[in-house]
């Protein structure tokens, strides 16, 4: 199974307490407590949700940690019955605590019912003690509260006895370093006689790190298997900038990466030295973003002494079609050529890809901004928030698509002859404003829905056209989609519509593998090596440009 | 045994020990190749050192100040290396290890450190003094300012001996953080010291028009 973890919101509250009365049937908090603990900022509560339905909420925790305060409290935590037995508390409660630790506690407290062992072995797991009982604490059942406390000291203090500084021996003059060491680990010599081990080709743990927009997406993968897909977005953070800001998308990839790889690792179920190997996202994307990413994974790769697979976030969103595990329905193997078409807020693109690690070729891209980027813009134009897709989808769904006939991007024939397989999304996003502005300075009442869903549908029409022309002119039968923009219901429609007409076999992964995330590079990763691809160097960089062409950097 | 890594300038990794002091450091000057190093200098180091990983006791992360996209892959690099051998991360200042290093080569009393933060201003750190073993007394935070204000009379740290400097050593952040640890003192918190807000506008006008 897989979740995401996002912070509550106060539109969340009625879900949370769906959860909460069926669960603390008897002692269940008010809405009003509940309202205030989530809106408080002294407070930090978190949902869990199914990638492809952000409400639909199946566990929620909080916790109470002021500022600079010393101590930090466990409010309450909850798993909904068909959520559990697959780690979600202890992921939940892992988060909290790292969060706690941000804010500067030192100590964390929580009450746990005398009669729930589960509850008080899994925080006991996570380093929780025992500090005493609080005689009849949940009424009207009088059960007794066992009250638990978590020690969180600075990272500094958690020098291990052994090789502490303080405690490092002196060296006899003369001595070799290595040989002077009282730790048997130290005497062998690591990087230089220890040979690398063979890399497991056949079915090997991969996890992958996504860092080339504004998911910071930690995926692993054995082979083909899906194993954990952890996103953390700053999406919110971008919203009252109406896009996505690359400095607030790069200091929230330092922030979120370990605590993100903390849970996939968590999910997964595996330790950390059990990973075969690690792919990371290179390019193409925004520089300052990609570098957290690739710094991070070089650091693990030595850390854990293993391969590094530096990848092309493209050709990654092809290669998230060939994962298998919860909410892939489809065991048909992806077939070879096919065209995909990935629409995202960052990239437009149409590839031919003969296969998957070896032979990628670019058909045609945007040629000014990416389609979900037109999504964005024409909803600020309309007013509405961002990001656009969703919100230009809820308002079309009243509109009428043929109501205003807006331009369709490089389609004349004119443009064709060049830009066969190109696209462009500028000049509709002007011609939306234009058409707008006209309406309004004639005090006009502009038809939002209609504007919406005729916007939408020139998007979406131009893509499917193009998609469809090249599989039909290269005579290659297969359509894949990928990229965050597939979540657009309409698109998926007329994709599917399209490719029946033209009897073309239409691929659409999960949409949580077609967002940007970290499974789709592991995944990639995965398949280099089993496809016998040596190893990237140490000495690749972020290419916020990587050609589609170059798969492994 | 520390493994530290700095990216607050140039890019800067070394293996260092209390007691055997600096046993491999490498940097690269440049500015602008922080992710294509970073990876294998952390390898050079180790290797040369003679150190297996799981003979280190933490990973000492330079938190800045710096400009900011270098900065992060140093401190992603420091926290996430920190991570896969399970040991804690240790931050330190990396003003504090360029005074240590000044201190080391025989400078006394009171020092002002300045850097480069890009965009006509300069961060800087004040120093009291240095213990015996040369840790250095910070005594003015870290703080970004235009260089005309370090030069003004009212500039609470006027008078203090300026050093600037251009690199930081890994080394010496590593044994800043030996010796701290040794003498029981805290460190630094585990945030990047950016000292500056993201580049953003929020539009409170709404769209241009296009017609």
């Amino acid at each position: 199974m897989t979740w995401q973890l996002r912070r509550a919101k106060p539109a969340d509250v009625d879900a949370i307490m769906l959860l909460e009365t069926s669960i603390f049937e008897n002692d269940a908090w008010s809405t009003e407590m509940m309202a205030r603990d989530v809106a408080d900022p002294g407070c930090y509560y978190l949902v869990a949700f199914p990638p492809d339905s952000p409400e639909h909420i199946v566990a929620y925790a909080g916790l109470q940690a002021a500022p600079r305060s010393p101590e930090s409290d466990i409010q309450t935590i909850a798993v909904a019955e068909e959520a559990r037995g697959h780690g979600l508390g202890r992921v939940l409660m892992q988060s909290l605590i790292t969060e706690a630790r941000k804010r500067g506690a030192r100590e964390a407290f929580l009450e746990v019912r005398a009669d729930n062992p589960g509850a008080q072995h899994l925080y006991r797991s996570l380093g929780f003690e025992d500090l005493g009982v609080r005689r009849g604490y949940y009424q009207p059942d009088n059960v007794d509260a066992i009250v638990m406390r978590l020690p969180i000291p600075p990272a500094e203090m958690h020098f291990t006895d052994a090789a502490a500084p303080a405690a490092a021996p002196a060296t006899a003059p003369g001595v070799p370093p290595a040989a002077a060491s009282s730790d048997p680990a130290a005497s062998s010599d690591p990087a230089a006689s220890a040979p690398a081990r063979p890399i497991n080709r056949s079915n090997p743990l991969v996890l992958g790190i996504e860092t080339s927009c504004d998911e910071t997406g930690i995926g692993i993968v054995r082979g083909t298997t899906l194993l954990s897909n952890t996103i953390a977005s700053s999406m919110d953070e971008h919203a009252r900038y109406g896009g996505v800001v690359p400095e607030v998308a790069a200091r929230a990839h330092l922030e979120e990466m370990v605590p993100a790889i903390q849970a996939a690792v968590a999910e997964a179920g595996i330790r950390l030295d059990e990973i075969d190997a690690i792919a990371v996202t290179s390019g193409p994307g925004l520089a300052g973003a990609l570098m957290v990413g690739v710094g991070a994974a070089k650091s693990l790769a030595v850390a854990l002494d293993v391969p590094i697979y530096a990848v092309n976030h493209l050709v990654g969103h092809v290669g998230a079609d060939l994962l298998r595990g919860d909410g892939v329905t489809t065991d048909a193997p992806l077939e070879y050529p096919t065209i995909a078409l990935l629409v995202s807020g960052g990239h437009t693109s149409l590839l031919l890809v003969r296969d998957l690690v070896s032979d990628v070729e670019l058909l045609g891209e945007t040629i000014d901004d990416a389609a979900g980027e037109a999504f964005d813009k024409v909803a600020r134009l309309l007013g509405l928030p961002y990001p656009g897709g969703p919100q230009i989808d809820r308002v079309a769904a009243t509109g009428d698509p043929t109501a205003i006939r807006f331009p369709r991007g490089l389609s004349h024939q004119k443009d064709v002859a060049k830009h066969r397989y190109d696209f462009s999304f500028s000049g509709l996003k002007t011609s939306v404003a234009r058409w707008v502005e006209q309406k309004r300075d004639a005090g006009e009442t502009v038809p939002l829905n209609d504007v919406a869903a005729s916007f939408r549908e020139a998007v979406v029409d131009v893509l499917l056209t193009k998609a469809v022309a090249a599989c039909t002119d290269l005579g290659v039968p297969r359509l894949l989609l990928g990229g965050g923009v597939i979540a657009n219901a309409r698109l998926r429609q007329v994709a599917i519509e399209r490719t029946d007409a033209a009897g073309i076999a239409l691929r659409i992964p999960p949409l949580s593998l077609c967002t940007d995330n970290g499974a789709m590079i592991a995944a990639l990763g995965a398949q280099l090596i089993m496809a016998g691809h040596e190893p990237s160097t140490l000495d690749f960089g972020a290419d916020s440009t990587l050609p589609v062409s170059l798969i492994q950097a | 045994m520390l493994l530290a890594i700095d990216t607050s300038a140039g890019t800067s990794v070394a293996v260092v020990d209390l007691a055997r002091g600096v046993l491999a450091e490498r940097g690269v000057a440049d500015t602008m190749r922080h992710a294509e190093v970073v990876g294998r200098l952390i390898q050079e180091c180790l290797t040369e050192a003679q150190v297996p990983v799981a003979a280190l006791s933490g990973v000492v992360g330079g938190m800045g100040p710096g400009p900011f996209t270098g900065l992060r892959v140093g401190i992603a690099a420091a926290r996430v290396f920190a991570l896969g051998i399970d040991r804690p991360l240790v931050p330190v200042v990396s003003h504090d290890a360029i005074a240590y290093g000044h201190y080391r080569t025989g400078h006394t009393g009171p020092l002002l450190v300045v850097t480069d933060a890009r965009r006509r201003e300069v961060y800087w750190s004040a120093y009291s003094g240095a213990d015996a073993q040369h840790l250095p007394a910070r005594i003015g935070p870290p703080a970004l300012a235009k260089p005309a204000e370090l030069l003004e009379a009212d500039f609470v740290h006027a008078a203090l001996p300026r050093l600037d400097a251009a690199t930081i050593s890994a080394g010496d952040l590593g044994m800043v953080a030996e010796l701290t640890f040794a003498a029981g003192l805290p460190f630094a918190s585990d945030e990047a010291l950016y000292l500056r807000s993201p580049d953003v506008t929020v539009s409170t006008t709404g769209p241009k028009r296009v017609s």
